[in-house]
């Protein structure tokens, strides 16, 4: 997936800089009250089942500070990602045990003939695998700057 | 919500990622709950009743996902705009309805 297509499925409305969020329930219940908010999905029980169920499956938490919690629901209509950032690491498991601080939600719907889901997911692992990538997304305070890194403008 | 209509779409969700786990996998993630995924499938079913239960399986079987999202009163599995009727109830999630054109069951995302 060209980063273009990636970044257009970024909303600014689903972009926190500074997490409230302190344990790994929190994150995932901060990030999806945006889809709430946003009118994306209508019922977060569903889809707070779905990540705990991926959860279960293996941790979404890549290492080097990165996670990427992500899944098909029933409960919605298009491939969207938020983002969030807590400058305090938060404890998510991840493969590496080391606490988490840029966290990256995909939510996907069950049909997706466009199949934007697994590449978008494809995408976004490349670009955090980048160690000038991370420490820059690091840094950021605003929708306009994590866009400009995951573009490549930057 | 509905009970029965939660559960089969948390079963649902469930089967599309062990559907995808190899290539999930593929990507950088670490996969090594399979069973652990696998027994909380069974539990969801559990909470189904058997002909429902048979009736999702075939569903999937025959037409891939069986239940799909309602989106402005259309089936977004064969997009035919459903009766104003079942959507107002659709809605309220405390019945199951059937999309009278593909026999996909039904979740009303708005």
């Amino acid at each position: 997936m060209q980063n273009i297509e990636l970044v257009n499925l970024f909303n600014e409305n689903l972009f926190i800089a500074d997490l409230k969020a302190t344990s790994k329930e929190e994150v995932l219940g901060e990030l999806l009250d945006l889809f709430i908010k946003e009118k994306i999905i209508r019922n977060k029980q569903i889809v707070m089942e779905m990540l705990h169920q991926r959860e279960t499956l293996g941790s979404t938490g890549i290492g080097k500070g990165v996670a990427i919690p992500h899944g098909r629901t029933t409960a919605a209509i298009d491939v969207v990602i938020a983002f969030g950032k807590t400058d305090n690491g938060i404890d998510f498991n991840a493969i590496d045990g080391k606490p988490v601080n840029l966290f990256f939600m995909i939510i996907a719907p069950p049909n997706d003939d466009e199949n934007k889901y697994l590449p978008a997911l494809g995408s976004l692992v490349t670009i955090l695998k980048n160690d000038k990538n991370r420490k820059k997304l690091q840094q950021i305070t605003t929708y306009s700057e994590l866009i400009s890194i995951l573009s490549g403008e930057e | 919500m509905n009970k029965e209509l939660e559960a089969l779409i948390t079963l649902q969700d469930i089967d599309l990622m062990i559907e995808e786990s190899n290539e999930v996998e593929k990507l950088g993630f670490s996969i090594t709950g399979c069973s652990e995924l696998e027994k909380a499938r069974e539990e969801i079913a559990s909470r189904i009743k058997k002909p429902l239960l048979f009736r999702y399986e075939r569903l999937r079987a025959k037409l891939k996902r069986a239940i799909v999202p309602v989106k402005n009163d259309i089936c977004l599995g064969c997009f035919l705009r459903q009766p104003t009727s079942i959507g107002a109830k659709g809605r309220e999630e405390s019945e199951l309805f059937t999309c009278e054109n593909c026999g996909r069951m039904l979740y009303w995302l708005d």
